[in-house]
């Protein structure tokens, strides 16, 4: 039993440890940063313009799909980088499945082209 | 033939009432009367069965196993198919075999609300395969399969065809038992780790019975098998049912149909007794001489409790089903003598118990039919009313009671005299205790039951049943069903040697086995023939 | 950056890829593009074909896994990272089994229902796709990959059903959970990674089992690690989002998530268990103790009070998840001889949840497909909608009442096989810890029986409330996937050589344990 609660008053520390830490940063900022409010300051801030409308703006979802497809193809460098560098040892072996990865991919943005999810309007 | 029984008669014996269900279940439900048909060939099939394997049978030899198979089952976990038949299993074989073609004749015109033939005969029939398959099998799995398939059938032959509270008993007979046998299973399982041969000490892993009892718990440290013990003792122990798991069988009992009843009553029971006579015992036979006194104590306050609990019943099913509880009792206290006498007192008390109070219930099932009512203080004068019924719920109760010269006195009186020299290393005084308290038990059974009689079968019928023209006499059906079991109720009552005859060199070999081998049994291994 | 990636190649040769091996998988993959490329092409009208593709698929893998294992040597690929052995094969076969059913179980409710059909079989595919590279992931990274590849389409599926608030909750409670469970585990990965310096399970190991290695670091690190699979497989405490999710995905797919994609949790978590920390006993074995006893009586008691079947069956999964857990808390590396042989006891643990896996994916699948059978006409899954069901569909009672009493573990039906093998990995070890959780597993057992009891009579004894005796219409492949269902679970239970046999695994090899 001791032995049991041996390694698992790590578990505890490391649990109270990052409680604490949270607890000490919330309050280090409460301690530090100057609190002088006015009604002004508590508005919501949307480039130094008068806030206008509800705080829930709907935005429009298309930008959440480009995002996505931009990810995807940000992404897919990252494996093709040390690929190009080893394409020596693949041969054709590797330029053919590099071919199948980038069909696969592309395979996605010609389902949303489909899907008519690149269609703004 | 011969050769078909020595290699295949067992396996034929449990899977012919399957492959009949089976058959009925491609037959539409409309089709009653084929399905009554088939469902009574099959059960009398089986019974035909069982008789050519009873004329086959080597009386001279009954201790050992005969017509044994031993095939490969579950190769991973080292179960194998094991069948065998010796002198212990046979006498509630046949009492197996033979109730189940009555309760099906017994069916023909008497499907419970609400209805459906088809259903409820299949379910007979799996019952039947369930019950055979475990006075067979002699590897502790095969057993335990064959222990809980009878579970399921039972459970809806009380939850669809039962009384009024028909869900509540229902539920409760099946999580009780189901409680109790998941513990044995526990209990089988140290044992298959643990067992040892007793000669070279190897580790047995082994479900087999016969290696198990041969091994008789030598290697096991006495207070596993304690433990192990235990498992068993509950999970049999729900099943007999001993004091104090024993309050579903009232539910159970009352809000069965009659078929249901009779066949609880008559076989299922027993399967909870012969799981001590013929597993718990002989496994561990030093664990049992440890338990034998606590045994013996729950069998008789399950004695003494079953009796009074059946003086206070208004309702006559309830009564039959607490005095149950009390004969039940009877067998137990004859199991914790653990003599050869004890023993083969049980197995008749098993018998007997099994014919009288499944006739009782059936009794009570026709009594419910023509009178809608159990209720004892409604009931009366059946011998004028319906003479042969009361005639037969007459001898039945005498039977019950032990009268000298039925069934029942066979079962009740060597099991008090059994208690009376207990098995070496068993306290005597104890057990002569025992033998004071049951013999007043059997005052009490005779009380309960000739009140019962007192009321229920003399005296005037009463006023509101006098003009109701469904209340006639004992049917074709009912004698049908009926006089195979009455007849052996008288047979075994004069002829008591037919059933220990057979079981005796059985019993003896079993107690035998133990006293080479177990570490601390000391059961004395006599002929309870010779002795008495 | 690229120079330092030249730098640290070295000597780099292609790596040789056992296409047998990978076959399965490349079979699923090939079929998953497929179906999107027809449905590129051909957008909806395609939908007849890609139901019937992606059963041909499922069962074309199924194909290179049985002469994988008519073959029987063990491969290894990717220096050890993927790995195609006796258990790898078993577990592809229970997953593409169970895919198969679930794909003929949704063929009607997806195409009646106005949901995108394409879409779900590609999904599922790719989902199945995930398991299957699990089963043979020896490796931190792999096991990862192959953890979110069977999760991401698991989480759009729950939401399939759209326009429904519910199915919308389930999926976003199931998601944010899966994720958040996902970040734990991979902090705990890093860790072990930290201290082992290397992310083959092999590697980590030798480095967590010597002595001289920092004990708290790979500490956290299990314990993180074992936490992240808990919440996959809906353990007790980290089971909250279980009962609603499987409440609003559509049937089928709770069917799979409740099968497959917990069994695939317990598939990564015996790999990282037996092949990356069992020496790691001391760490590990208390927690799976505890979550396991929490997850029966936890589950089985809250499944007492549910008047929904979905929510019932899914505590009992909950449930089902302890005893599958159970075994896992006795395994360690101490070799004791406890069968006809030298039988580790550890492996004994492995056999016990593979089987139990097995066998709970039948009848499980089968109570889903009779729930959606009824509800076909009954429209609701409150349990009182099955009262008097014997009165107009005897057929489905029959075989709703044999796949919840083989939950139950009542024999002759499957499920007592899979109770006894975990019954008798607690006892083989011989210690209290395991034969006290073996008694929590009986107690368990008979509390389940009654509410499994209570849907039984239910259905069997009460009257149909509304008296509409109109019989339940069963398509075609519904039906199938009943008859699977009902048979393997009769055959389990009555023929358990059967699945005893195929469930003879040990992961232990490859670790020279």
């Amino acid at each position: 039993m001791s032995e049991f609660l041996r390694s698992y008053l790590t578990v505890a520390i490391f649990g109270l440890v990052g409680l604490a830490l949270v607890g000490a940063f919330l309050g280090l900022g409460r301690i530090l940063r100057p609190d002088h409010p006015t009604p002004q300051k508590l508005e919501s801030y949307e480039s130094g313009v008068d806030p206008t409308g509800d705080t829930w703006s709907q935005a429009n979802i298309r930008y959440y799909i480009f995002a996505l497809l931009f990810v995807i193809f940000d992404v897919e460098a990252v494996f093709i980088f040390p690929w190009a560098i080893r394409l020596d040892a693949y041969g054709a072996f590797g330029l053919i499945e590099m071919g199948i990865f980038i069909f696969i991919l592309l395979l996605g943005l010609i389902y949303a082209w489909r899907k008519g999810v690149l269609r703004w309007a | 033939m011969t050769d078909f029984l020595n290699t295949w008669g067992l396996t034929a014996v449990i899977f012919v009432p399957l492959i009949g269900a089976a058959v009925m279940m491609l037959i539409p439900e409309r089709e009653e009367e084929t399905h009554k048909l088939i469902a009574l060939l099959t059960s009398l099939l089986t019974l035909g069965f069982v008789a050519a394997l009873m004329i086959e049978f080597d009386y001279g030899d009954a201790g050992t196993m005969q017509f044994v198979q031993d095939k490969g089952w579950i190769d991973v976990i080292n179960s194998r198919y094991i069948l065998g038949l010796d002198g212990i299993s046979i006498p509630l074989l046949a009492l197996t075999v033979l109730i189940v073609p009555s309760v099906i004749v017994y069916s023909w015109h008497h499907i419970p609300h609400p209805g459906n033939a088809k259903a409820f005969l299949i379910l007979n029939l799996i019952l039947e395969t369930g019950m055979v398959g475990t006075f067979l099998a002699q590897d502790l799995i095969l057993f335990f399969l064959f222990f809980e398939v009878v579970l399921l059938p039972m459970f809806f032959m009380i939850a669809v065809w039962g009384g009024e509270d028909r869900r509540y008993a229902s539920l409760k007979f099946f999580l009780y038992t189901l409680f109790g046998s998941a513990l044995m299973l526990l209990g089988f399982l140290a044992l298959f780790f643990l067992a040892k041969d007793p000669v070279t000490g190897a580790a047995l892993h082994t479900f087999d019975m016969r290696a198990l009892t041969a091994s008789a718990g030598s290697g096991i440290v006495h207070s596993t098998q304690l433990w192990i013990f235990a498992a068993m003792f509950i999970g049999f122990g729900v099943k007999v049912p001993i004091f104090p798991f024993h309050t579903w069988l009232p539910d159970a009992h009352t809000q069965a149909p009659t078929q249901g009843s009779v066949i609880l009553a008559a076989v299922l029971l027993k399967l909870g007794t012969y799981g001590f006579l013929r597993i718990a015992i002989p496994i561990l036979p030093g664990a049992a001489t440890t338990w034998a006194p606590w045994i013996g104590l729950v069998a008789v306050i399950g004695i003494i409790y079953g009796g009074l609990a059946c003086l206070a019943q208004t309702d006559m099913k309830r009564l039959i089903a607490f005095s149950s509880v009390a004969h039940m009792g009877f067998v137990m206290l004859a199991i914790a003598t653990m003599t050869p006498f004890g023993f083969n007192a049980a197995i008749y008390g098993m018998v007997a118990h099994g014919l009288i109070t499944g006739m009782l219930f059936f009794v009570a099932g026709s009594v419910k039919e023509r009178f809608h009512t159990l209720d004892i203080k409604r009931l009366g004068g059946l011998l004028i009313s319906v003479p042969k019924l009361g005639w037969i719920l007459g001898i039945v109760t005498m039977a019950s009671l032990g009268l000298p010269g039925l069934a029942g006195f066979w079962g009740e009186f060597p099991a008090i005299l059994a208690a009376y020299n207990p098995a070496n290393g068993l306290s005597p005084s104890i057990f002569r205790t025992f033998m004071v308290i049951a013999a007043l038990g059997t005052v009490l059974a005779a009380g309960y039951l000739l009140w019962l009689y007192q009321r229920v079968g003399m005296g005037e019928p009463s006023e509101e049943f006098a003009a109701d023209p469904g209340i006639t006499d004992v049917n074709t059906r009912e004698w049908l069903a009926w006089t195979p079991l009455l007849a052996l109720i008288v047979v075994f009552g004069f002829l008591p040697g037919l059933i220990f005859n057979v079981t005796d060199p059985a019993v003896v070999q079993i107690l035998d086995n133990c006293l080479q081998n177990a570490d601390g049994c000391t059961a004395v291994a006599q002929s309870a023939l010779g002795r008495g | 950056m690229l120079a330092a990636l030249v730098q640290a190649g070295g000597s780099f040769s292609r790596p040789s890829v056992d296409w047998h091996a990978a076959s399965p998988e490349l079979i699923l993959l090939g079929v998953g593009v497929l179906i999107t490329v027809i449905d590129v092409v051909w957008k909806q009208r395609a939908r007849s074909l890609v139901v019937g593709l992606s059963s041909v698929g499922l069962l074309a893998a199924l194909v290179p896994v049985v002469t994988l294992a008519v073959d029987g040597t063990p491969r290894s690929m990717f220096g050890g990272a993927f790995v195609v052995d006796d258990y790898a094969l078993i577990m592809k076969a229970i997953f593409l089994l169970s895919a198969y059913v679930v794909v003929l179980m949704s063929t009607n409710y997806i195409a009646e229902g106005d949901y995108w059909e394409n879409e779900y079989y590609s999904m599922l595919l790719t989902s199945v796709l995930g398991m299957l590279l699990m089963t043979s992931a020896r490796d931190l990274i792999s096991i990862f990959v192959a953890l979110e590849l069977l999760s991401i389409p698991a989480y759009m599926l729950a939401t399939w059903r759209k326009r429904d608030l519910k199915s919308n909750e389930a999926g976003l409670k199931y998601y944010l959970m899966g994720v958040f469970a996902s970040a734990i585990m991979l902090y705990g990965m890093s860790l072990l990674y930290g201290s082992a310096g290397t992310t083959l399970l092999t590697g980590i190991n030798k480095a967590v089992s010597a002595t001289d290695k920092p004990t708290a670091v790979v500490t956290l690190g299990v314990v993180f690690v074992l936490i992240g699979f808990a919440f996959k497989v809906s353990a007790v405490p980290f089971h909250t989002w279980a009962p609603d999710t499987y409440e609003g995905a559509p049937t089928p797919v709770t069917a799979f998530l409740s099968v497959a994609s917990k069994a695939a949790g317990f598939v990564g978590l015996m790999n990282i268990l037996f092949v990356g920390l069992i020496g790691r006993s001391d760490v590990y074995q208390p927690l799976i103790w505890i979550l396991a006893a929490a997850s029966m009586i936890v589950g089985n008691t809250v499944a007492l009070r549910q008047t929904n079947i979905v929510r019932m069956l899914a505590y009992s999964s909950i449930a089902h998840a302890g005893y599958m857990l159970a075994p896992l808390a006795v395994v360690s590396a101490d070799v004791v001889f406890a069968g006809g042989g030298s039988v580790v006891v550890a492996d004994q643990a492995l056999r016990a949840t593979v089987t139990y896996l097995a066998i709970y994916a039948a009848a499980n699948l089968g109570a889903f497909a009779v729930v959606i059978a009824v509800a076909r006409k009954i429209r609701t899954a409150e349990i009182d909608g099955y009262q008097g069901l014997f009165r107009y569909a005897p057929g489905l009672t029959v075989l709703m009442t044999i796949f919840l009493f083989s939950l139950a573990g009542i024999p002759p039906l499957g499920g007592w096989f899979g109770k006894f093998r975990v019954l008798e990995a607690l006892i083989s070890p011989g210690t209290a810890w395991g034969s006290t959780l073996a008694l929590l597993v009986v107690v368990n057992s008979v509390v389940a029986l009654y509410y499994y009891g209570r849907v039984a009579v239910k259905m069997w004894v009460e009257e149909v409330p509304d008296g509409d005796m109109t019989p339940v219409r069963v398509p075609v492949s519904l039906a199938a996937a009943l008859g699977l269902t009902a048979v393997a679970t009769l055959a389990f239970g009555v023929g358990p050589g059967l699945i005893g046999h195929f469930t003879e695994v040990s992961l232990l090899a490859g670790i020279g344990g």
